[in-house]
């Protein structure tokens, strides 16, 4: 019953809506590619999927990001907008589910979204790569991996979203996050580990290089300890307000 | 009232608004690393071009691609934000002022902004510029006749993408959807301006501009000329109509 | 001679109608009482006068000039405050009056009379979005009566404020027709106020006009139809539930 509540308390924000929206233009990046440039990518040796994914991640990547940052603080800017968090606080609801249940949401519909855009490369693959068959058990891995990459930054976005009442503080610090770690240099793993630079790592290049365990063992680490962090932080808020 | 006056009541309006430190962050986290990655600059991988027209053109790259448009974005809709929050806009609406003019003022200001942001990276590039030297012992300055033009056509050639920013923000009324929107716009310019039509993509400005600066830092490596047609006349409209779409939303605000 | 009269005023959204061929007048230097019950259409109604929002039907005239085509030399004339305060948070008191201020092109002193007649001297430096409640109603309630403007629109001002406000606001109220030869519209559900300071009462339910005239007008009018005139709040349940049970019955 609580799980529907946070679900009903985002009808009508456009919440759910964005994240088709962004898989959409997400989506498109690959179509358009493919189309505008066939033979620069039909030429390329090797596997269609990873030949896709080198092409156009790096864009989709930070299109998720950027919909998860803004979904984020959609979320907490209707509790925080007519002080509708202030009922939640002084209801018999503990703080943390409500915040995990957000968490589960965005979760759900990311998947939702990394899926959508899984399917518009099987587009890809059988509209230029005729020749090579839709693996489902290598889609089905790239997305479990792209999925679990991306619970950090999920994680990170609601926890700047959960401490800044004010919209413009969490979406800025978001933006600014997404773009620094965009521009930061690829050589170091430490940096590639971090929320908001992990969804950009491939699932096949993170086996080239024997880290891919690392990768998904770092991430759900990192989300864990985030969320227990946030946990901490919720119950000692209330003695500095 | 005339037009400077209602600019001069808009920019009292975003007094207290930390505005001037959304301007500020992006600079400061673009040039941190440029002093950090100094070292690096000095390796050009072949490409024939100065250490230091490598560094003002790395460093500015992010800038122009990204964080230029970003600023934009989020300064627009806080714009829009002051006005909604407590229904200021209401009480401008029931006083006598045009409301066409209303709009331009407001973006007026909003070209204000990154303005004063394209002022605090100049102050920001001759800082790392300078700091760098000092670390690398090579001198990454260059002199302020090359910088100042530079930093004019950057500022110059994101008009359009404010016009379009400013319209996006006030057709879409939720915030966050016309960040988003406004964000997904930037992400495709790496993209869009390699392909025939980039004209036709107002975010990607900056960055052609940026591009035609390396080509004449980096001779041979990308073309130098500026193509004006039919970029100047499709820019000028894009801003144009824009800006008259803007007016026009806001001339029809109902509460 | 009638300052502010409308002609079959009408505003639907959609299905729903929420003002309804309202035909009002309001006369030069009075005090004009707007009742209704909540969503009866009074503030859409003074949204309507305002340009706020745009009549599906009808017609009205302000000083006889009318919208959109004399806007700006209407609001020249109007102060307002229509269902919230409208303010800047991130301002001062003081800097969100001087906004107006120079908007309205009027003398640097406004700003302190403005404060002075709503008691908000004292926390004119004070940020807006710091304000309690009743601040805020008397920082909209000055934005409103900046430069004492000829006409008033004023949607239940005393909202939020305590009893000793509620007094200043009414005596204030009361005093600009005879001061300023100021005519305002008030809208307000506190009636033993509202018969106090208006001089003519409109009753509103569900967008439609049911009376219109002065206060003695109302009460021979509720003699007639046989309902209570002993005071305006049994007169007005009265007539509103009479049209209820009218409405209902033609369902």
């Amino acid at each position: 019953m609580r799980f529907g509540m946070e679900l009903k308390k985002l009808r009508r924000t456009g919440y759910f809506p964005a994240f088709p929206a962004g898989a959409a233009a997400a989506s498109a990046f690959p179509i358009l590619n493919m189309a505008v440039r066939t033979e620069v990518y039909t030429g390329l040796p090797g596997n269609p999927l990873d030949i896709l994914l080198d092409a156009s991640w790096q864009m989709m990547a930070m299109l998720n990001i950027l919909l998860i940052v803004c979904c984020t603080c959609m979320m907490y800017h209707t509790e925080y907008a007519e002080n509708g968090i202030q009922k939640m606080e002084v209801l018999p609801v503990r703080q943390i589910s409500l915040f995990l249940r957000k968490f589960l949401i965005t979760t759900a519909m990311a998947a939702l979204v990394i899926m959508i855009e899984f399917a518009a490369l099987a587009f890809c693959i059988l509209m230029w790569f005729p020749d090579a068959g839709i693996d489902l058990k290598e889609f089905l891995c790239h997305w479990s991996f792209e999925v679990i990459l991306l619970l950090p930054t999920i994680m990170v976005s609601l926890i700047i979203a959960s401490a800044c009442r004010n919209m413009w503080i969490s979406l800025g610090i978001g933006v600014i996050l997404v773009f620094t770690f965009s521009v930061l240099p690829k050589d170091y793993l430490f940096l590639d580990l971090c929320p908001y630079c992990s969804p950009y790592q491939l699932l096949t290049a993170a086996e080239e290089n024997g880290h891919a365990a690392l990768f998904l063992g770092v991430c759900i680490g990192e989300t864990a300890l985030a969320g227990m962090a946030e946990h901490i932080y919720l119950k000692i808020r209330r003695y500095f307000s | 009232m005339n037009f400077l006056s209602l600019t001069g009541i808009e920019l009292q309006k975003i007094r207290r608004s930390k505005i001037l430190l959304i301007l500020l962050a992006p600079v400061v986290i673009m040039w941190l690393p440029a002093i950090i990655n100094s070292e690096k600059i000095q390796d050009v991988q072949g490409i024939p071009i100065t250490p230091e027209h490598n560094f003002f053109i790395q460093g500015f790259m992010g800038m122009v691609w990204f964080m230029i448009p970003a600023t934009l974005i989020i300064c627009t809709v806080l714009l829009i934000q002051i006005e909604q929050t407590n229904h200021g806009m209401k009480k401008m609406l029931t006083l006598p002022i045009n409301r066409r003019m209303l709009c331009l003022a407001k973006f007026a200001v909003l070209l204000l902004l990154p303005a004063v942001q394209m002022v605090m990276s100049t102050a920001a590039y001759y800082g790392s510029a300078f700091l760098s030297s000092k670390l690398q012992g090579y001198d990454y300055i260059l002199p302020p006749g090359y910088i100042f033009p530079c930093i004019g056509k950057f500022y110059l050639a994101a008009l359009p993408a404010a016009a379009v920013f400013w319209m996006i923000a006030l057709l879409i009324q939720t915030p966050v959807f016309a960040v988003g929107t406004g964000l997904a716009l930037c992400v495709p310019s790496v993209l869009i301006i390699n392909t025939d039509y980039w004209f036709l993509h107002p975010m990607s400005y900056p960055f052609y501009m940026l591009m035609t600066e390396y080509g004449k830092a980096a001779k041979g490596l990308y073309t130098t000329d500026i193509d004006w047609f039919p970029w100047l006349p499709v820019a000028v409209m894009i801003t144009v109509v824009s800006l008259a779409v803007s007016c026009v939303k806001m001339s029809r605000y109902e509460e | 001679m009638n300052i502010i009269e409308t002609k079959n005023l009408t505003k639907a959204y959609g299905d729903f109608t929420a003002v309804s061929s309202l035909n009002l007048h309001i006369r030069k230097g009075s005090v004009y009482g707007f009742l209704g019950p909540n969503g009866a259409g009074k503030s859409t109604t003074m949204k309507m006068f305002l340009g706020l929002t745009r009549p599906t039907d009808g017609a009205f005239h302000i000083n006889k000039k009318r919208f959109p085509q004399n806007r700006v030399e209407i609001l020249k004339e109007i102060g307002s405050f229509i269902e919230a305060p409208a303010f800047y948070g991130n301002l001062t008191g003081a800097e969100n009056l001087e906004l107006i201020r120079k908007i309205l092109g009027l003398q640097e002193d406004s700003v302190d009379d403005a404060l002075e007649l709503t008691g908000l001297q004292e926390f004119k430096n004070r940020l807006a979005k710091r304000y309690s409640l009743g601040m805020k109603q008397r920082l909209g309630l000055a934005g409103a009566l900046i430069g004492r403007p000829p006409i008033l629109f004023l949607d239940e001002p005393t909202n939020g404020l305590d009893p000793v406000g509620i007094h200043e606001i009414r005596t204030l109220i009361k005093s600009l027709p005879k001061k300023y030869e100021c005519t305002v519209l008030v809208s307000s559900h506190l009636l033993p106020e509202i018969e106090l300071m208006a001089d003519d009462i409109g009753i509103l339910n569900h967008g439609h006009l049911l009376f219109e005239g002065s206060l003695d007008d109302l009460k021979f009018h509720a003699h007639d139809m046989g309902m209570p005139d002993d005071n305006l709040e049994e007169t007005f349940l009265a007539m509103i539930d009479a049209d209820n049970q009218k409405r209902r019955d033609r369902r």
